[in-house]
C-alpha cells in the first residue's frame, strides 16, 4: 500500500556547496539519497516536497554543515494480501520469479493453479495451461502477496495465482 | 511430520496422559501429553536441616509444530529411556519451498525462533537448486521431485545435461585495451586473428575496473559445436564470472537464448569462489550430466568432467576470472598445431624442451600455497584479498597491456634474428617466418571439433547402456506381464534403469591409456606429490598407471626434458618407448592411444645405455635398487657429507688394476646416467682440455643441428639448467663440486642428487672393492651393489675416455690422507 509520510534525516553538506544554489544541493542530495531506497521495511518511491529545512550546523572539527531536513515522501509497503501487478523475471521447475517494481515475489508451484503447467520444452521455458494463459520471461501477472519478510536491504515476498482474477495479464 | 522426544529430557520419562487423540488439531506450542520425571533434590526438614529426596516431577511437553495428530506411537503409562519417535503429525505445509526466510507455499516466517525451537525451520529446505537465485532454497524431497522430472524430460527426448565453463574453455577473455586498439588498425599484424572479437561493456562488476571493455575471442567452431551439442545436452554454464559478465557472454554466444535458456551459474550464486560442484546445480543426482571445464582441480576430478585443453588466445592473459581459484599447476601445452611443432623440432633437438621450460619454475605453485587457496573460502579476510587480487589482474591487465609487450618483443626478435638469418633458433617464430611481421595471436585451436566427438561418443554410450537395460528389463516384463502393458509401459521412462555416467564415461576413458604405465621425467616438478599433481590425475582418469620409478612393468617414460637420470636408465629397457610430454598430452587431448613413433624423444647418444638382455634383466630386478633408493642414499650420503666431499680430494690414489676397473664400470653407471656428470667430467679434465674438448663436440654434432664450435654458445642452445649448472662449475676451478651444488639443494631434482651422492663411493672401495661384500655399513654400500650385473659394460673407447678422465680426476688432489675405512 501507498503512504504520504513525513520523514527526518540529517544530511551533511561539505564547504564547497556552501553558497546561493544551496537548497538546490540539498534538494539533489536527499532525492539522490532517499528515493529508491528500502528500508528492509517499505520502499521510498518519490520524494515529494521538503517541509522543513532546518538550520544548518556547522561541525566543529571538519567544517561541514548540518541539516536536519523534514520532508514528505510516497512510500510503498507491500502488506499481506495485497494484490499488485509484477512482471515475471524467470521461470523454474519450482516456481515464478517476478518483479512487482522493487519487490520481488516468488510464486511457488504450490500456488499456481493447477491446470497451468511447467512446460520447460520451449524457448523460454514456460508455465501455460496449453490455452490461452503462458506465463514465460516478461509476462505481466496480477498476483496476491501471501507473506512479506524484510531482509537487510531489500524485501522478500510470497505470492500466489492460485485464485480468482489472478495470473497473467 | 514425526515428532522425536528431545535428547535434553530428564530420561527415563513415564507419560502420565494424552491431551490430543488421533485426528485432533494441533497448534504450535500446545501441550500435546504430560508426563512426569523423577530426580533427587534437595529439601529444608523443617528443623533447619536438609535432606536428599527422589521426587516425581509432573511436566507438559509442547508440540513444536502445527497440524493433525495422525498417530501416537506411545500411550498412557509408559516409561520411555531415551528419544524416540511419539507422534506422527500431518502438517498443512512442510515448508519445502523457502524463499528468503519465508515459506514460499504458505507465506509463514521460517526464521522466527523460540524456546521450543530444536532445529530451525529454515533447515527443512536447505538445498539450493536454481541457477541464478539464492533466496530459493528447497527441500530434498523436492529436489529429487524437480530433479526427475528433469531427468524423464531429457530421457525422453535422448538428452543429457552437459555444464559448460566459460573461461578459457569455449571463448578467451581479456581486458587488454591493446585488443581494441589492434581492431582498429588494419595495419597491425594481429587485425586478421582479431576480426571475429567481440567486445562488450560492464559498467558494474569491480570498483576498480569501472566500465572497462572485455574483449571475447570465440574458439573456434563454437557456433557450430553449441549447436550440435545442444541436440543431444541440455546446456548449462557454470561460470567463476560474475553474474554480469556471465550474461553478457551468453548475449554473445546465444543470443537468441535457445541453447542455454537461463541456466547461467555465475559466481554470484556458486556458494564457493574456489571450486565449483556438481551438487549445486544437481543436489540429488548427478548420474546424467556431463562437464567440460579447462580445470579439473575446482571440480576435484569429478568422474563427470571432461577437461578440455585450455583455449589460449591472447597470450599470456590467461584467465580473467580465476584470482579466486587455486593457483593453477601448469601443463605445458602446445600452443601449435602438431606440423608446427615437429617442423620446430626438428629444427632445434631440444624444441619440446624449450616449450616446456618457457612455463618455468617461476609459475609453480607449491602444494602448500594450494591447500591455502583451497581451503580459505570462507575466510572473508582471504576473500577480501581475492577480491583485491582479481581488481589487481584487471586493472593490470588494462594499464600494462601485456599483449602489446609481447608484441613489441616479437618484433624486436624478429628483427634481431633477421639479422642474424638465424630463424629456425627461436621456437616462437619458426612458423612463419615468411611472413613480414610476425603477429603474436594465432587461432590454430581444433579442441571443439574433437570435443564435439567425444560429447557424442558418451552420448551414444550412454543411451545404448540405457537401451540394453530397458530392453533386458522390459523383456521380463513382458514375460511377466504379457504383451500389451509392456508396450504401455514403453513410453515411460524408468528411472531406475538410467545409467551413470560416473561409470560409462571412466570406462569409455580408462580404455585409452589402460595397460599404459608411466613414469614421469622432468615433468612434474619435485616437490609436488606425484600421485595428485594436474598431470598425473588427468592421465590416470584415462586409466594410466602412474609410477615413481622405472621397473619392468613400465612401459611408458614421459620426458619433459633431456638427458636425465631416469630417460637413461629407461633406454635399458627395450619394452620402455620414451616419449616427450607431448605424447600423453595428445593422448588424453584427442582420447586415443596414439602411435608414440612420431613422440619419441631423441635420445643422447651418450645417454644411450646397453640394454638388458633378459637375464640380466631379472638379476637388475633382483639387486638393482630402483633410483629412488639410490636417491635415498645419495641424499643420505650427502648428509654425512661435508666430510665425504673432503674425502674425494684427499683419499690417496692405492689402485691397483682391478680395482680401477671395478671402479670404472660403477663409475660409469652413476656419471653417464646424468647431465651432471657431463659438467663434472668437464671439471675434472680441464688439465687435460683436448681429451673434454673432443668429447664435448662429439655430443654436439650428434645432437644439435648447428655444430657450434664454441663449446658455450652450444651449450646455451639447450637452455636449461643443465647449461647454468655446467656454466657454474666452469667458473670453478676446484674439486668441491658437491658441496658447492648441495648449497640449494631444494632446486635440484631427485636424480641429481642420487649423482652428488654418489662421488664418494669410489673411495669405498679402495679397500678392495669386493663387489659382492655387501654387508658393510658404509655409505657406499648400496652401491657396490650396483656392480653386481657386471656384464653391463660399455663400449671400450668410452671406458677409455673415462679412465683418462678419472685419472685427471685423481692426480689432482694433492693431500693425501683418509678419514674413510
Amino acid at each position: 500500500m501507498f503512504f504520504l509520510k513525513e520523514e527526518t534525516k540529517i544530511i551533511t553538506m561539505h564547504p564547497s556547496y556552501f553558497g546561493p544554489n544551496m537548497r538546490e544541493f540539498l534538494i539533489a542530495r536527499l532525492n539522490e539519497e532517499e528515493e529508491g531506497r528500502c528500508t528492509g521495511d517499505h520502499f521510498v518511491i518519490c520524494v515529494m516536497d521538503m517541509v522543513d529545512v532546518g538550520e544548518g550546523r556547522v561541525v566543529p572539527s571538519n567544517g561541514c554543515a548540518e541539516y536536519t531536513i523534514k520532508y514528505r515522501a510516497i512510500i510503498w509497503k507491500p502488506f499481506r494480501g495485497e494484490t499488485v501487478d509484477a512482471i515475471v523475471t524467470s521461470v523454474k521447475p519450482t516456481g515464478i520469479f517476478t518483479l512487482a517494481g522493487p519487490l520481488s515475489v516468488f510464486i511457488a508451484r504450490k500456488n499456481i493453479p493447477s491446470d497451468i503447467k511447467w512446460e520447460p520444452n520451449t524457448v523460454p521455458p514456460q508455465y501455460t495451461d496449453h490455452a490461452d494463459q503462458v506465463i514465460e520471461k516478461g509476462t505481466s501477472l496480477r498476483l496476491k502477496i501471501l507473506g512479506v519478510k524484510p531482509d537487510v536491504a531489500a524485501i522478500n515476498a510470497i505470492g500466489t495465482i492460485k485464485e480468482d482474477y489472478l495470473g497473467p495479464l | 511430520m514425526q515428532l522425536r522426544l528431545p535428547p535434553s529430557l530428564h530420561y527415563p520419562i513415564t507419560v502420565t496422559s494424552l491431551l490430543k487423540k488421533e485426528g485432533d488439531t494441533v497448534e504450535r506450542d500446545e501441550a500435546i501429553f504430560w508426563y512426569k520425571y523423577q530426580t533427587v533434590v534437595e529439601e529444608g526438614d523443617g528443623m533447619g536441616g536438609t535432606a536428599y529426596v527422589t521426587r516425581d516431577f509432573p511436566t507438559r511437553f509442547e508440540s513444536p509444530v502445527d497440524g493433525t495428530v495422525e498417530k501416537w506411537n506411545i500411550a498412557k503409562g509408559d516409561v520411555i529411556e531415551e528419544p524416540t519417535d511419539i507422534v506422527l503429525i500431518e502438517e498443512p505445509c512442510a515448508h519445502e519451498v523457502q524463499f528468503g526466510g519465508m515459506c514460499a507455499e504458505c507465506g509463514k516466517d521460517m526464521t522466527e525462533a523460540t524456546y521450543n525451537t530444536e532445529i530451525s525451520e529454515t533447515y527443512r529446505a536447505p538445498i539450493q537448486m536454481t541457477h541464478d537465485n539464492t533466496t530459493l532454497t528447497v527441500s530434498a524431497r523436492e529436489a529429487t521431485r524437480v530433479e526427475e522430472d528433469a531427468k524423464r524430460r531429457l530421457l525422453g527426448s535422448r538428452r543429457l545435461s552437459l555444464v559448460v565453463d566459460l573461461d578459457q574453455t569455449i571463448i578467451h577473455a581479456t581486458v587488454d585495451p591493446t585488443v581494441g586498439e589492434w581492431m582498429s588498425d588494419q595495419d597491425n599484424p594481429n587485425f586478421e586473428a582479431l576480426k571475429d572479437v567481440r567486445s562488450f561493456q560492464l559498467v558494474d562488476d569491480t570498483p576498480g575496473a569501472r566500465g572497462c571493455w572485455y574483449y571475447i575471442k570465440l574458439r573456434p567452431g563454437l557456433e557450430e559445436f553449441l549447436e550440435n551439442v545442444s541436440e543431444l545436452y541440455e546446456l548449462h554454464i557454470y561460470t567463476m564470472g560474475t553474474r554480469a559478465y556471465a550474461q553478457s557472454i551468453a548475449d554473445l554466444i546465444d543470443p537468441t537464448r535457445k541453447l542455454f535458456g537461463d541456466r547461467i551459474l555465475s559466481r554470484d550464486e556458486s556458494g564457493s569462489l574456489t571450486a565449483k560442484n556438481l551438487q549445486r546445480l544437481f543436489p540429488v543426482d548427478t548420474s546424467m550430466v556431463v562437464i567440460i571445464d579447462d580445470r579439473g582441480d575446482v571440480w576435484r576430478w569429478v568422474a563427470n568432467l571432461i577437461r578440455v585443453v585450455p583455449y589460449d588466445f591472447f597470450v599470456g592473459i590467461g584467465d580473467i576470472n580465476s584470482s579466486f581459484l587455486p593457483k593453477k599447476q601448469e601443463i605445458p601445452t602446445p600452443r601449435k598445431p602438431k606440423a608446427v611443432m615437429e617442423k620446430e623440432s626438428a629444427a632445434e633437438v631440444p624444441g619440446s624442451n624449450g616449450l616446456a621450460e618457457k612455463t618455468g619454475p617461476s609459475e609453480e605453485v607449491s602444494a602448500l600455497e594450494q591447500l591455502v587457496t583451497m581451503g580459505g573460502g570462507d575466510d572473508p579476510r582471504l576473500l577480501q584479498e581475492q577480491t583485491d587480487a582479481q581488481e589487481e589482474t584487471i586493472m593490470h591487465q588494462v594499464e600494462d597491456r601485456p599483449l602489446l609487450q609481447k608484441q613489441k618483443e616479437l618484433d624486436a626478435d624478429e628483427e634481431s634474428s633477421g639479422e642474424s638469418n638465424d630463424l629456425s633458433l627461436s621456437p616462437d617464430e619458426g612458423h612463419d617466418t615468411t611472413r613480414p611481421r610476425h603477429h603474436l595471436l594465432v587461432d590454430y585451436d581444433t579442441e571443439l571439433y574433437q570435443l564435439q566427438d567425444r560429447l557424442e561418443e558418451v552420448h551414444r554410450r550412454f543411451f545404448e547402456e540405457y537401451d540394453r537395460l530397458r530392453a533386458s528389463s522390459l523383456g521380463t516384463r513382458v514375460s511377466a506381464l504379457r504383451g500389451e502393458k509392456a508396450a504401455s509401459k514403453d513410453k515411460d521412462v524408468d528411472l531406475r534403469l538410467v545409467p551413470d555416467i560416473k561409470n560409462i564415461m571412466p570406462a569409455y576413458k580408462s580404455g585409452v591409456l589402460g595397460g599404459v604405465v608411466i613414469v614421469f621425467s622432468g615433468v612434474i616438478p619435485l616437490g609436488q606429490d606425484l600421485q595428485n599433481a594436474e598431470m598425473s590425475l588427468w592421465a590416470k582418469s584415462f586409466g594410466a598407471v602412474i609410477q615413481k620409478n622405472i621397473n619392468k612393468r613400465v612401459t611408458h617414460l614421459v620426458a619433459g626434458r633431456n638427458r636425465t637420470a631416469k630417460v637413461r636408465e629407461a633406454t635399458r629397457w627395450p619394452n620402455i618407448k620414451i616419449v616427450t610430454t607431448q605424447w600423453l598430452n595428445e593422448c588424453l587431448i584427442k582420447w586415443k592411444h596414439l602411435d608414440e613413433e612420431p613422440y619419441l624423444l631423441q635420445v643422447h647418444p651418450n645417454d644411450r645405455a646397453e640394454v638388458l638382455s633378459p637375464g640380466s634383466r631379472e638379476m637388475m630386478e633382483k639387486s638393482w635398487p630402483s633410483s629412488e633408493d639410490e636417491a635415498l642414499d645419495g641424499s643420505e650420503e650427502e648428509e654425512l657429507s661435508g666430510e665425504a666431499a673432503g674425502l674425494f680430494e684427499s683419499t690417496p690414489l692405492s689402485y691397483d688394476l682391478d680395482d680401477q676397473a671395478a671402479v670404472h664400470d660403477e663409475l660409469k653407471e652413476f656419471l653417464g646416467s646424468d647431465d651432471e656428470s657431463e659438467s663434472d667430467t668437464e671439471v675434472w679434465s680441464e688439465d687435460n682440455p683436448d681429451s673434454s674438448r673432443k668429447r664435448k663436440r662429439g655430443e654436439g654434432n650428434g645432437t644439435d643441428e648447428e655444430s657450434g664450435d664454441d663449446q658455450d654458445s652450444e651449450l646455451e642452445n639447450e637452455g636449461s639448467r643443465l647449461s647454468q649448472r655446467i656454466k657454474r662449475s666452469y667458473a670453478r676451478t676446484t674439486g668441491l663440486k658437491e658441496v658447492a651444488i648441495a648449497e640449494n639443494p631444494s632446486e635440484e631434482t631427485v636424480e641429481t642428487r642420487f649423482e652428488e651422492g654418489s662421488f664418494p663411493a669410489p673411495d669405498d672401495h679402495d679397500d678392495g672393492a669386493d663387489v659382492t661384500d655387501t654387508g658393510e655399513g658404509t655409505p657406499g654400500a648400496e652401491a657396490g651393489q650396483l656392480e653386481v650385473p657386471s656384464d653391463i659394460v660399455a663400449d671400450e673407447s668410452d671406458v677409455d675416455d673415462f679412465e683418462r678422465e678419472m685419472m685427471a680426476a685423481f692426480d689432482e688432489p694433492d693431500e693425501p690422507g683418509s678419514s674413510q675405512s
